[in-house]
């Protein structure tokens, strides 16, 4: 008998498709929610996000008690005692998150406050501090990516020490998740595709990590095939809203797989370089999704091989050698990138982004070998692969 | 009625050598700390006065050590002098001795969920690699093999040997010292 183990958990209500967001009123009362407050960021609002929600609720004569859309790229604690503080005062009883993963974790992080009580969010940090349910919490994610919208974890920074806080708990999980098409329809092409390769790599990294399991396979197949065959579609037509559907659902698929699986080496660099040089974050995971499964291919060599399935389709997995099917994936996830480079200059390589120094790369090394994902990834990492990792990854 | 016996029995034993596998590790890490510069300068990251503790849930075995300053360890034993910084905990002893008897490797036991990190994760992943680094020392090659992801390409034989003995010297006399104690 072998060591085999695992653990599957996503108990969030997905509710996704054609007129998904009509749906929010009658969930929202179901949990006896009757004053939510919208959590959101300016360029959500200024696509014109808002309106569709807006109206499904008043249509169904529920008020949005009020709307925070100041929540910023990388957001911090401060922000989140500010959100908390206009939930109290306007004694909102319910939280709906419209956004990327910046405005989801933003909205998670002000449920533990708003739930738990207190000013301090830090107090909060850490895994299984949180014992309690919290208020009830709907998420509506508009970018097709991070997949926060079924994880259990928020990442808050904390300014006045410069640190990133992480936050653990199913109980920051939302009660539902709404995907609806026309809530991805207007992202503009290099955030598309960025989020896009997101999810790509957390289906992959969760596939190829230590952590992977039948049930996060499945997942991550499924939504490595949705995002292959819907992504340049949808590059080239963006207002495709059966190819955007397919990328938000794939982005949730994807987001599903990794929670339960975790990620590994791409997410350990991608992390450090986010934090360092300010890149977004979808951005790291394509430029270094090629060069760490480079890094791991003789340990992953088999699993690697089978996604050859899901990224090109039947025909080209039949015709490839077994023993070339590692290979040909890295090849096809390389061609999706100059793909995507062809049509919105997404960098492929560190110098490509502009905005990475090389006398930056042993700072990025030395921080990527303390984040957690690392302990996930298959081939353990020392300061020198790392490096080695980042000079390929340079030009 | 015979399993019944005999179950508590197995727990018990499995008990013991977990507590036992604390103690050694406990003063290994404080030996191995004292001689390999691989393992100074990942615990010089940590602060001074940082205290990590190994412990079964819900309230069995604890290894606590404590980083002095200079990458140095000392071993605290199974009680800590105040609240720990970082904790890894073993959700069930069953798990506990899997990883400490080198059935499952430490990574694997994360990724099977079998243990819980509390504290800030960037110090529990350095502290993981200094144990691996300390299980690759004191372990024979093909038991430490089971125990790390990889065996460390430039640890070489007599290296491992002479730095092995060593550490096995110092916590012979630890243990020798703190029985006169
Ligand atoms: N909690 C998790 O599980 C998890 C996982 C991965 C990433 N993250 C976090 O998520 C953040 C990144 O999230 P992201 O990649 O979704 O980007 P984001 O939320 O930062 O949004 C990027 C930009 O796109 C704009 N935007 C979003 N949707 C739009 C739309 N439909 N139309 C027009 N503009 C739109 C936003 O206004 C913003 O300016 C990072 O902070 C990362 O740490 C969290
Ligand atoms: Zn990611």
């Amino acid at each position: 008998m072998t060591n085999t183990y695992y653990e599957f958990f996503c108990p969030v209500k997905v509710i996704a498709g054609k007129a998904a967001l009509e749906h929010i009123p009658y969930e929202l009362s179901g949990l006896g929610a009757k004053r939510p407050m919208i959590v959101t960021d300016k360029g959500v609002r200024a696509a014109g996000l808002l309106d569709p929600v807006i109206a499904a609720c008043e249509e169904s004569n529920l008020d949005i008690v009020c709307i925070y859309d100041d929540v910023p790229p990388d957001s911090s604690t401060t922000v989140v005692r500010d959100i908390a503080a206009v939930y109290r005062k306007e004694k909102c009883d319910s939280i709906i998150a419209i956004g990327g993963g910046s405005a989801i974790d933003t909205g998670k992080a002000v449920n533990i406050l708003v739930s738990e009580g207190g000013t301090d969010i830090a107090k909060y940090s850490g895994a299984g501090v949180i014992k309690h349910p919290l208020k009830p919490f709907f998420v509506v994610p508009t970018t097709a990516g991070t997949g926060s919208e079924v994880t259990s974890i928020a990442v808050i920074t904390d300014e006045t020490k410069g640190v990133k806080l992480p936050f653990t708990s199913s109980f920051l999980l939302p009660n539902a998740a709404i995907i609806d098409p026309r809530m991805t329809m207007t992202l503009p092409p290099h955030i598309t595709a960025a989020t896009a390769m997101d999810a790509m790599t957390h289906s992959v990294e969760s596939f190829t990590c230590m952590a992977k399991n039948p049930l996060s396979d499945a997942y991550a197949t499924a939504a490595i095939k949705k995002v292959s065959q819907s992504l340049l579609q949808v590059m080239d037509n963006p207002k495709d809203s059966d190819g955007r559907l397919e990328l938000a659902q794939a982005s949730t698929m994807a987001g599903i797989a990794f929670s339960n699986s975790m990620v590994g080496l791409v997410h350990s660099l991608g992390h450090a370089t986010g934090a360092i040089c300010h890149l977004p974050h979808g951005l790291c995971m394509s430029l270094y999704l090629p060069y760490v499964l480079e890094y791991n291919l003789e340990t992953i060599r088999q699993p690697l091989g089978e996604l050859l399935l899901y990224l090109e389709g039947p025909e080209v997995y039949a015709d490839t050698p077994a023993s070339r099917r590692a290979e040909a994936s890295i090849s096809a996830l390389r061609k999706l990138r100059d793909a995507l480079y062809k049509r919105c200059q997404l960098p492929r390589t560190l110098k490509e982004t502009g905005k990475v120094t090389e006398d930056q790369l042993d700072h990025i090394a030395e921080m990527a070998l303390d984040d957690g994902s690392i302990m996930f990834n298959p081939k353990e990492v020392t300061l020198k692969d790392a490096r080695a990792v980042l000079q390929r990854a340079w030009a | 009625m015979l399993t019944k016996r005999i179950q508590p029995m197995a727990s018990q034993a499995k008990r013991l050598y977990v507590e036992l596998m604390f103690q050694v590790m406990g003063r290994a890490l404080q030996a191995v700390s004292e001689v390999d510069s691989v393992v100074q300068t990942e615990a010089k990251a940590l602060p001074e006065g940082f205290l990590f503790e190994m412990m079964v849930m819900p309230d069995g075995s604890k290894l606590i050590v404590e980083h002095m300053g200079e990458g140095r360890f000392h071993y605290h034993g199974d009680t800590a002098p105040r609240p720990v910084d970082v904790s890894i905990k073993f959700k069930h002893l069953t798990h506990a001795f899997l990883v400490l008897s080198f059935q499952e490797k430490t990574s694997v036991a994360f990724a099977h969920d079998r243990m819980l990190v509390d504290g800030d994760v960037s110090y529990a992943v350095r502290m993981t690699r200094v144990l691996n680094r300390l299980e690759s020392f004191i372990l024979p090659k093909i038991i430490a093999k089971r125990a790390v992801k990889e065996y460390p390409v430039d640890l070489h034989l007599p290296e491992k040997l002479t730095s092995a003995a060593r550490i096995y010297l110092k916590v012979a006399t630890h243990f020798v010292q703190s029985a006169r104690a």
